[in-house]
């Protein structure tokens, strides 16, 4: 008995813990829920670019960081995702086709050198020049034409490198590439020590809308490699609030609906059910809260099966308990036993469940992820709820009592004790919970 | 209430039959006259494309589709696929009463072609708001097709290897059929909905069958368990085939109550849950139904037969059974 108090002072605290954390701690939706873009990029390899490597998708992943933080979205996301991916999350974004196009533009920046000794050429060679060595890019205009112009600051290696390329280039044009188009060929006069060059738009001058752009593009860091965008979800905030309010409403009647069938069907034991329930449902929200894990659709589907087989856990118990009385036995053997008795169906059927919950989220993609995630905590919960709530208050509050109302567990007074004839248990041994 | 499920042992399976046959033929059908040749149809997640849906304040009748049909390819869009879907009317901040949901190829995040759908049908419907895009491309259909398979096929030898540890491998095959049967009569029904209805699979879809595929042995192993339980206790004073009706007809009401609690609460997501996830746990509810039919009418009796084979080639004592 004293364990028992001490348990249930436990479940206590444990309740208290969990409101505590659920007021305090911010629920985080999913994209689906309160609206926004899911992108997918793909680095693309390229002639130049055989294999995509770690360390250039580490630079990829920070280039898109950082243009995405340029969009001045709060609560942007950007997650390696495979060998070669990335992931963009971005709620709310106002204008999603002008991001879309801000993400995935590439912003290479290559520095050619005429091929063989020709003065005029359209064959150019790679210097190794490129994007990687600015460290800054500036709009203004010409002095003498006044034209858009973008100048380039070079970082130290690109200012070392420029140098050592315009000495070799004296007399000879140097074509200035942005993402594969010739942007201006000017002929270098004498060597450009301090590390600064400028792009004109050749002959007719940039207009302002693309030399900003390129300004931007190059500021937010070229793209080491190209990337695609080759997967998008996004959902409107209106979707968004229409899930989540109906998700709502039919987890309320669900909800509401089985705890009625557990009182109608199992009285006094349901009651005990509904009120594991919902402790159950105020420990998992906290671990949902605390973690956290992002509640998606899927996820909030997972959440509501899960639902469904700590319902089942109970069951398990219940009928287990109902025939141990119809077998004779009296009402604290007979909760002990039904707990017992009930818990290899409860692990080995849960112990499946988890395990397909594992693979999945293994495997899956991010929506089968987010589901597998709350099925899996949702029925680790539900077993501990199971064994410590339910069969804690069931003790409490029938442990001491022999049962003399049996309409208590929705028994008729003739069904108790009848089990004899069936498992041909001796009387004496029922009662201590011994089958022969 | 009590079962004689070992007595209409062929009955049980020839009714299983029945269930399945009608989803089987359609997922032949469809194999062969789909253009993706799959036995369901599939969705843009497996095909590569894009999804566009746009919200709309009124009600919108199938007969509009061939008008906006018409206007999109006019607009220079090829083959677009056009659905009206209903939205639930329940109380909640939004008015949103039709969704249309337009499906093309993949559209580049470069081309235009997706402002030019806007456009198009923001000309018949002033307030359309576009509300949700999926879009994938080609490549990436294919893998999210071939993880699904490599996670299925894990997912039962996981479960198989896990069931013949706790039980043994005769209950472990008995109960991989049973999903088997569960998730070959959810897809046969999806089938036959892609081919009168035009529904289309997703991403979730493969999550649902895994769920069902979850419960599915969920279900059959509390059977099972009751089974190795009664096995141990009455071994020596029923024949195998009485305790495979006992156990059944112990766990019986669990089971009836559990799938019972289990569908109220996916009946309620079905009926007032969000219009996005319905065909999702439409397979779940198709799923838990079968998958207790399934647990006390399948799995149980093959084991029966299959003890009966095993009796019958094992052990021919001549003295017990008498000479024909």
């Amino acid at each position: 008995m004293k364990n028992r108090i001490i348990m249930f002072w436990g479940i206590v605290v444990l309740v208290l813990i969990s409101l505590v954390l659920i007021l305090t701690k911010p629920t985080k939706l999913g994209l689906d829920l309160v609206g926004g873009s899911r992108l997918v990029l793909e680095a693309q390899t390229t002639n130049s670019i055989a294999k995509i490597t770690p360390d250039m998708m580490d630079s990829l992943m920070f280039a898109i960081e950082n243009r995405v933080n340029k969009l001045g979205v709060a609560e942007t996301v950007v997650q390696r995702s495979g060998e070669n991916r990335l992931v963009v999350e971005i709620p709310d974004v106002s204008d999603l086709e002008q991001a879309k196009a801000f993400i995935g533009d590439t912003a290479e920046l290559e520095f050619k050198a005429p091929k063989g000794d020709a003065e005029y050429t359209t064959e150019w060679v790679s210097t190794g020049l490129t994007g990687k060595d600015l460290s800054k890019a500036n709009l203004s205009t010409n002095a003498s034409n006044g034209q858009w112009v973008v100048d380039l600051e070079f970082n130290a290696t690109g200012t070392r490198k420029f140098a050592k390329l315009t000495r070799e280039l004296v007399g000879k044009p140097m074509a200035i590439f942005f993402n594969g188009e010739l942007q201006s060929a000017p002929v270098i006069r004498e060597p450009i020590m301090e590390g600064r060059a400028q792009i004109s738009g050749g002959d007719n001058g940039f207009q302002y809308e693309e030399a900003k752009k390129m300004v931007d593009l190059l500021n937010a860091g070229a793209l080491p490699v190209p990337a695609k965008i080759i997967e998008e979800n996004t959902v409107g905030p209106t979707l968004g609030a229409d899930s989540i309010a109906k998700s709502r409403i039919a987890g309320i009647i669900g909800l509401g609906l089985v705890m009625l069938f557990m009182i109608v069907y199992y009285r006094v034991p349901g009651i005990i059910a509904d009120l594991a329930l919902c402790i159950y449902g105020l420990i998992l929200f906290a671990i949902f809260k605390t973690i956290p894990v992002t509640m998606t659709l899927a996820g909030i589907a997972g959440f509501i099966l899960s639902i469904g087989m700590a319902v089942d856990a109970n069951i398990l118990i219940f009928e287990r308990t109902k025939e141990e009385l119809r077998a004779g036995r009296t009402l604290f053997t007979a909760i002990n036993t039904g707990f017992d008795r009930a818990f290899t169906s409860i692990f080995d059927s849960n112990m499946t469940t988890i395990i397909t919950c594992v693979i999945l989220y293994c495997l899956g993609t991010s929506i089968v992820k987010g589901f597998a995630l709350t099925l899996a905590l949702g029925v680790v919960v539900s077993m501990f709820s199971a064994i410590t709530v339910t069969k804690n208050f069931m003790l409490l509050i029938f442990g001491t009592k022999s049962l003399t109302n049996p309409a208590l567990f929705g028994l008729r007074t003739d069904e108790i004790g009848q089990g004899y004839q069936v498992t041909e248990t001796k009387k004496e041994n029922a009662k201590f919970g011994i089958i022969d | 209430m009590k079962l004689d499920i070992v007595k209409f042992r062929f009955w049980c399976l020839a009714l299983s039959a029945l269930l399945l046959l009608p989803g089987i033929v359609g997922m032949l059908y469809s194999t062969v006259v789909t253009p993706t040749h799959t036995p369901l149809r599939v969705g843009i997640d497996y095909t590569g494309g894009t999804t566009l849906q746009y919200g709309v304040k009124k009600d919108i009748t199938n007969d509009k589709i061939a008008e906006l049909r018409n206007n999109l390819e006019n607009a220079g869009i090829e083959n677009p696929l056009i659905q009206i879907i209903n939205v639930n009317v329940a109380k909640d901040n939004t008015d949103l009463k039709s969704m249309i949901s337009i499906r093309t190829k993949f559209i580049d995040s470069k081309s235009d072609t997706q402002q030019k759908i806007t456009q198009t049908i923001q000309k018949n419907y002033p307030n359309a708001e576009l509300v949700q895009v999926s879009s994938v491309g080609p490549t990436v259909g294919k893998e999210l097709f071939k993880n699904s398979l490599i996670a299925l096929t894990l997912a039962l030898l996981g479960i198989i290897c896990y069931l013949t540890i706790r039980f043994q491998f005769d209950y472990a095959l008995a109960a991989i059929l049973g999903l088997v049967h569960d998730v070959v009569f959810v897809c046969g029904v999806f089938a036959l909905m892609g081919i009168f209805y035009g529904v289309e699979i997703d991403a979730l879809f493969v999550t649902a069958i895994l769920t069902v595929i979850g419960f599915s042995v969920h279900d059959t192993i509390v059977v099972f368990d009751r089974i190795r339980e009664n096995l141990r206790y009455y071994a020596k004073k029923m024949s195998f085939s009485e305790i495979i009706n006992y156990s059944i007809n112990q766990t019986l009401t669990r089971s009836i109550n559990t799938s019972l609690t289990t569908l109220i609460t996916l009946f309620a997501l079905y009926f007032f849950g969000g219009v996005t996830t319905k065909d999702f746990v439409l397979a779940m509810i198709l799923g838990i139904a079968i998958g207790t039919y399934s647990s006390i009418f399948f799995c149980s009796v093959l084991i029966d037969i299959w003890k009966d084979k095993d009796n019958q080639t094992h052990k021919p004592t001549p003295s017990v059974q008498p000479a024909v």
